[in-house]
């Protein structure tokens, strides 16, 4: 066989004298002497005219990425470092030259400046995370005074890792190593070694994960074709011609790393190795035709304008409501959406709520609060046709209804009060978004406003500065993403800005966007382009920095100041933070000084010492002269991003310019646009011709008000989502969100005064065989009280629910943040509040919210689950809050009177908004005579008695389902 | 679920308000159709012999090299560098040899340190995984890796799966508990739910007199109490008899059924009373102590016996923990803490005849550099460790997977964390990739999009 060898002809070009750069010298600058690319590179240790500073270091077994031939291999894993090193070259003939350095990083990211000649080439260069290298250059210079220098200066704590020199001399392209090309048409004898050696083992050992047929491909090799062959897969191609030791696949085939080893399980035969070796100098000649890539690509490529035709990308349009047979029975035109599908599927609509029942789902509905007796009455006393509009005007005018609104979007983003790295750092200034959005909410500020401010809110200006002010704090939305880990050096901020991107694809758009990262989207027409298209538009954001465990203060937030002021207030700060380090430094070494001072002097040092100390406490403690938002920014670099491929940011790929989703039209910005990009986004997800932001929060408004949305997946309106039940109706919806300019409070109206949402929620048998789960919604579907109602209501009826303003969390004070993984910030602050403002962690849970089933504070909540666990029932049964708050509200209905059916029935206004049936007063009377009975067993007093019965009758009332429910 | 307790409270409220409102028979319809119960017992993918887990968690990385890992070479090495050696990462340090001696253990004759001499007597039952691998030299993230799956995202616990996939056969405790005193890295997210449903969240049990948040009857007489459940029992029944077809208002009135029955049944798992001498000495606990690390073994076997499907034992705080930097002379007497209560832990299951279908799973969330850190201590080691699982299924006495002559790298039979999830699962009888949750527009799993099952370790 080892004849069919010899006719195969290397193609190695010739450099062309004049054309092209001649190379010069190359240096290993830790190792011996090599032959690389055919040039022969020198062992600087001791070669001549060569000085190099720095310190040598090695490590062989660091896997390099991304992976190279051996010799490349040894060279760069040998190295000199330090933070500043310096390569001379002596005795150079005059004239140009270009210089290529390979640098490599074994452990942590450095950054450090290249220089040639004293002349910085790159500033900031980042050796990215262990394995990675690069050969940077060329760098065009001229010998100065015989000489060329090549150096690499760290910032105070970086250290550059160098490891080989490359020169060439003259200003002409440096030639590309020529390349033994693919062999096109095999001879016969190399389709015979193909047959022989190399096909049968591919299709033994190979096919099951690189073939077509896969069940998955693996590492998006496929080895069933040439074109396969040829194309390689996500790491590189898969081996190149004519260089066995560099090719991918023999390294594998070697098992040459942990990571790099097919077969995975066992390695195969030293012979077959050497087959695929022979087969690789040969230039891979390989017969087969039919090429898979294309096929497996035909197969996963994406059609877009069947994309286009999805339900929820299709243009919205106004549906005509439909005729119904019972006429007089609908108010408004949801109503005859609703009664369309109930008469198709023969179903009749459940009897009008009762007055009670209305006020007290609407006003927990509006407010997350009870209705107070009174409010009841007036309600029931008030026979106007526009009694229950007077009700909803009244409750939308309140400012409790941003305060349960507001926390419904606040699930949405996923708000937390804390980073959410190892050590979860608090973020003091985050309420302001909260409150921000409260705000909104209240003063119903248009939704399309509201999600500009969220996204570009900082890039708007304002009328006023206040106005700038309001829109910085919006930008919390983006800077509240999660941080990770707890070091500064490889932060993975690509994972906070997944998370941003994960969470604006699902509460803008109701697409799960990330999904796209590491390939494109397996369901949905989103690329894994248009994930690092917006990616570069958050790369190209400033998040302010909120503490880490091994960089613990806050850096990068944003002063709310005049504009003309930025600067000055930025001085400012630095200033003062120069006057602090001054102070601290001043307090250390006086310290010092009083530890060695002799005893003569040590007192008149300790009071120096006091007072210097107690300087720089006061100095601290004074509060700056302006407020600072978590808020974004504009980054330095603004600039288009590589895709990552497999969502590694050490593999970059093709870099993408900064788009919108390619199904919505892919608008882009201009080449080297100045700017982030975020205004721009703003735009694009609210254009015109995007119909989903008005569908997706037309959806979310009817979801709260009826429980579930009309979409049941309200962050999904992708494939994996669940279908509209009422399609029409939703597109009714949007459209009527759209034309009345964005009001929320104008869809609660239009909502709340349908007959479908005055609906009892007694259903009659045929509804309730035929939709078990209330799809139809012939009747209203009875809805449990989230966590923050039943605590706000417990804090309403135990007549202590404190509602002044939230204002900021009680943390510690930033000096003294000293948190890290082993002793991370937790923190439950008890208040009596309404729970919007508890403090939420987006690592610790909230212990009650835990509980009953609060939002997830690490990931959008677009639907609260409604767990039922005997957890709930103990903390019913045996917290002291609980407890607390059923003492307060017996003594209230003592104090109301000494009557114990009064008692009663007030205690049945408060809390079900209802009157008591007589069988209920009897109830409640036998109990409280038990209960006497007893307590008069245990030895107490009449007025014990009365105190502890009553204490007793409430706890029960407060474990009733219709606490709980509202119907 | 017609215990005497309440049918006892019935009779009483009946007799107080004259039975108009009762309804009988209603309640019990609704419940009998048992659908409502979403921790009802269920069948897993297929037979398996396992069927609870007891999961052992030592914080802060323990040292392989030291423990259950023997590297002659590595005491030969001392002092010298070669290889990857120490700190957080993959930097070159200079090697420190193993603090204890190693001696083969059992008829199997597996080497383990003198830091385990009572484990080492019952390497027979254990199976050794000495080729464990990780993503991550972060505590937190390692932490949070090994009880999710996920190195940086909040997922839900293994416990939670398990919960999921097994339901429980006892109604009147959690299917997951968390015998947690203190809280290790990563906190609440290491028995968190996540998006499952709330069911299936860990119940952290503290050490001390409240074992479980409200646990404790507040109100001081039970009979009180009983009269309070019997009340909301009667209005909650006729409150459901206009609303009959609504069994979510069933199910919360068993609820409360089932938490008036923990605060006793729950109360008595962690009442060492009737635990005899000989039991509480094969522990090491004395009478009285209601918080050590061997309290928490003998009520985790407690929790076993009554059913509880998943138990966690953390030893260990994310403050106080194995991870020693500075000495690892200091790995001794947390040793010493341990390596008695789960000797005994495993002694006792098997006495017991529980062994057999009980996993028993001993992790950390990584091991230990082969280079010195400080001056006598090691530093992170994701890239691998040691863990071992005993019981259910898995082949006592044997010794899986090799690391290199230092314990620096895996050589042979890698078992990445995925993996060691999907062999669990495995031997609860899941096949890891099809233990799904539909969540946020797709199926989510312990595994991710990795896992697989090590064969050679089942029995």
């Amino acid at each position: 066989m080892r004849s069919a060898l010899t006719g195969v002809c290397l193609l190695l070009a010739l450099p062309l004298m004049g054309a092209e750069a001649v190379f010069y010298r190359a240096l290993n600058l830790n190792g011996p002497a090599l032959t690389i690319g055919g040039h022969a590179w020198e062992a600087a240790a001791g070669a001549r005219d060569v000085k190099v500073s720095g310190k040598t270091f090695e490590n062989q077994k660091v896997l390099l990425k991304p992976p190279t031939d051996t010799t490349r291999t040894q060279m760069i894993r040998s190295s000199v470092w330090g933070n500043n090193v310096d390569v001379e070259m002596g005795n150079v003939p005059a004239g140009e030259f270009q210089v290529f350095l390979y640098v490599w990083e074994d452990n942590n990211n450095e950054r450090f400046d290249l220089l040639v000649n004293d002349r910085v080439v790159m500033e900031g260069f980042e050796s990215g995370t262990a394995g990675m290298w690069k050969k940077l250059g060329p760098w065009p210079c001229e010998s100065v005074g015989g000489r060329i220098k090549v150096s690499a200066h760290a910032a105070s704590h970086g250290a550059a890792n160098l490891s080989g020199l490359e020169i060439w001399s003259g200003g002409a392209a440096v030639p590309k190593l020529a390349k033994m090309p693919f062999v096109e048409t095999p001879a016969p004898e190399q389709i015979a070694f193909f047959e022989a050696k190399i096909r049968p083992v591919l299709v033994e050992h190979c096919d099951k994960c690189h073939s077509a047929k896969s069940e998955k491909i693996k590492g998006g090799l496929l080895l069933d074709s040439r074109a396969g062959v040829v194309k390689g897969g996500d790491t590189g191609p898969a081996l190149t011609p004519g260089d066995p030791a560099a090719s991918l696949i023999i390294q594998a085939l070697r098992h040459s790393s942990e990571d790099l080893a097919m077969p995975p399980k066992k390695m195969l035969p030293a012979q077959v190795i050497a087959d695929f070796e022979t087969w690789v100098r040969m230039g891979a000649p390989d017969p087969r035709t039919e090429n898979t890539v294309a096929a497996v690509q035909a197969k996963s490529s994406i059609d877009w304008s069947k994309a286009r035709d999805w339900w929820s990308f299709r243009p919205l349009v106004a549906p005509q409501a439909p005729a119904v047979q019972n006429a007089p029975w609908p108010v408004n035109d949801i109503d005859r959406f609703i009664l369309a599908k109930l008469e198709a599927a023969k179903l009749k609509p459940a009897a009008d709520a009762d007055k009670p029942a209305l006020i007290r789902r609407a006003t927990y509905d509006l407010t997350g609060l009870p209705p107070t007796p009174e409010e009841v009455a007036a309600f029931i006393a008030d026979s106007s046709p526009q009694a229950f509009a007077h009700v909803i005007d009244r409750l939308l005018d309140s400012p409790r209804y941003g305060e349960r609104w507001g926390r419904h979007w606040l699930d949405v983003v996923r708000y937390a009060d804390t980073a959410g790295d190892n050590s979860d750092y608090p973020i003091p200034q985050m309420h302001r978004y909260r409150d921000w959005v409260i705000a909104a909410f209240n003063r119903d500020l248009p939704y399309d406003e509201f999600v500009r401010d969220q996204i570009a809110g900082d890039l708007r200006g304002g009328a006023n500065d206040e106005e700038r002010y309001q829109r910085t704090l919006a930008t919390g939305y983006i800077a509240n993403s999660r941080r990770f880990g707890s070091r500064v050096e490889d932060y993975p901020q690509h994972l906070t800005i997944e998370d941003t991107i994960d969470n604006l694809g699902r509460s803008f758009l109701g697409l799960t966007v990330n999904c796209a990262r590491c390939h494109d989207h397996k369901f949905d027409p989103i690329t894994t382009q248009d994930y690092y298209a917006l990616y570069g538009i958050f790369h190209s954001t400033r998040y302010p920095w909120p503490g880490i465990e091994l960089e613990k203060k806050q850096r990068d937030l944003v002063p709310l100041v005049p504009a003309d002021k930025i600067a000055e207030a930025e001085a400012a700060r630095a200033a003062r933070e120069k006057e602090q380090a001054r102070l601290d430094k001043a307090a250390k070494s006086l310290k010092e000084e009083v530890k060695k001072a002799a005893p003569d002097k040590k007192k008149a040092l300790e009071a120096s010492l006091a007072a210097t100390e107690k300087a720089a406490k006061d100095f601290a403690s004074r509060p700056l002269p302006f407020e600072y938002a978590y808020a974004v920014a504009e980054a330095k670099k603004r600039e288009d991003v590589a895709v990552q491929q497999k969502g590694d940011p050490a593999r970059p790929g093709d870099t993408v310019r900064r788009h919108f989703l390619t199904v919505f039209g892919g608008a882009e910005l201009p080449a080297n646009s100045q700017t982030s990009g975020r205004e721009q986004l703003a735009g694009w997800i609210l254009a015109g011709d995007n119909p989903l932001p008005a569908r997706v929060m037309a959806n979310r408004i009817w979801q709260h008000h009826f429980g579930r949305g009309i979409v049941p997946t309200p962050n999904d309106f992708g494939k994996q989502g669940k279908p509209a039940t009422h399609p029409e109706l939703l597109d009714y919806l949007a459209v009527q969100f759209r034309e009345r300019g964005w009001s929320v409070k104008a869809m609660h109206r239009l909502i709340m005064l349908s007959r479908t949402y005055q609906l009892g929620t007694a259903r009659d048998e045929d509804a309730v065989a035929h939709d078990p789960t209330n799809e139809l919604l012939a009747g209203f579907p009875r809805l449990r009280l989230d966590a923050e109602s039943i605590r706000d209501t417990l804090l309403t009826v135990g007549g202590n629910l404190d509602l002044t303003p939230a204002g900021a969390h009680p943390f510690p004070p930033q000096s003294e943040w000293n948190f890290t993984q082993h002793n991370a910030f937790k923190a439950v602050y008890e208040t009596n509040r309404r729970s919007v403002y508890l403090m939420t962690q987006r690592i610790q849970r909230h212990p009650y919210l835990a509980i009953f089933d609060g939002a997830d504070p690490s990931a959008s909540t677009p639907a609260r689950p409604t767990s039922t666990t005997p957890l709930q029932a103990l903390y019913l049964l045996n917290d002291p809050f609980v407890h607390e708050q059923s003492r307060r509200f017996a003594e209230r209905l003592r104090s109301f009177s000494s009557d114990d059916t009064v008692r009663i029935q007030r205690a049945y206004e408060l809390l079900f908004a209802r009157a008591a049936q007589a069988d209920e007063i009897a109830a409640g009377k036998a109990f409280l005579a038990s209960a006497a009975r007893q307590l008069r067993e245990d030895g107490m007093n009449a007025a014990q008695i009365d105190t502890e019965s009553q204490h007793a009758y409430v706890r029960a009332l407060f474990r009733l389902n219709e606490f709980v429910y509202l119907d | 679920m017609n215990t005497p307790h309440s049918s006892r409270r019935r009779e009483v409220l009946r007799s107080m308000v004259g039975g108009s409102l009762l309804m009988p028979g209603v309640l019990s319809e609704l419940l009998a159709a048992g659908s409502a119960d979403p921790l009802a017992p269920k069948r897993s993918h297929f037979p398996a012999k396992a069927k609870r887990v007891i999961f052992i968690f030592c914080n802060g990385g323990v040292s392989h090299m030291d423990t259950f890992d023997p590297k002659p070479a590595l005491f030969a090495a001392d002092g010298k560098t070669m290889g990857l050696g120490g700190g957080l990462s993959n930097q070159q340090r200079v090697l420190l040899k193993p603090g204890w001696k190693f001696r083969p253990g059992g008829q199997c004759g597996t080497m383990v340190s003198d830091l385990f001499p009572k484990l080492r007597d019952m390497m027979d039952d254990i199976c050794l995984i000495r080729s464990m691998k990780g993503d991550d030299n972060e505590h937190a993230n390692a932490t949070l890796g090994m009880h999710t799956g996920s190195f940086f995202f909040s997922r839900p616990s293994i416990g939670s799966w398990v919960s999921y996939g097994l339901g429980t056969v006892n109604s009147n405790l959690p299917s997951f508990v968390a015998l947690a005193s203190q809280m290790p890295y990563a906190g609440t997210q290491i028995f968190n739910n996540d998006f499952l449903p709330a069911y299936h969240q860990g119940v952290r049990v503290v050490g001390g007199k409240e074992p479980i948040a409200n646990l404790d009857r507040r109100s001081q007489q039970r009979g009180l109490q009983e009269l309070e459940l019997g009340l909301a029992d009667v209005l909650n029944n006729r409150h459901l008899s206009a609303r009959a077809h609504d069994t979510d208002l069933a199910a919360r009135i068993r609820t409360f059924e089932t938490a008036f029955h923990m605060q006793t049944e729950a109360q008595e798992a962690f009442d060492l009373g009737r635990e005899n001498d000989a039991t509480m000495d094969l522990y090491g606990v004395k009478r009285g102590d209601n918080e050590s690390f061997g309290w928490q073994c003998l009520v985790a076997r407690r929790l076993a016996e009554r059913g509880v499907r998943f138990i966690e034992v953390v030893d260990g705080s994310s403050s106080k923990n194995w991870d020693d930097h500075a000495d690892m002379a200091a790995h001794e007497g947390k040793a010493r803490k341990i390596d008695q209560p789960i000797a005994g832990l495993l002694t006792d299951l098997k006495q017991r005849g529980m062994l057999d279908d009980t996993l028993v799973v001993w992790t950390t969330e990584f091991g230990r550099t082969p280079g010195v850190d400080g001056t006598k201590g090691r530093g992170h080691h994701s890239a691998c460790f040691s863990s071992w699982l005993a019981g259910g299924g898995v082949r006592g006495g044997l010794a899986y997977g090799a690391t290199d002559e230092i314990a620096s790298t895996v050589v042979e039979n890698k078992v990445h964390v995925h993996d060691f999830h999907a062999t669990i699962l495995h031997l609860l009888g899941f096949d890891h990739e099809k233990l799904t949750y539909r969540h946020g527009g797709r199926d989510y799993r312990l595994t991710d999009v990795f896992g697989e099952v090590v064969r050679d370790i089942l029995a």
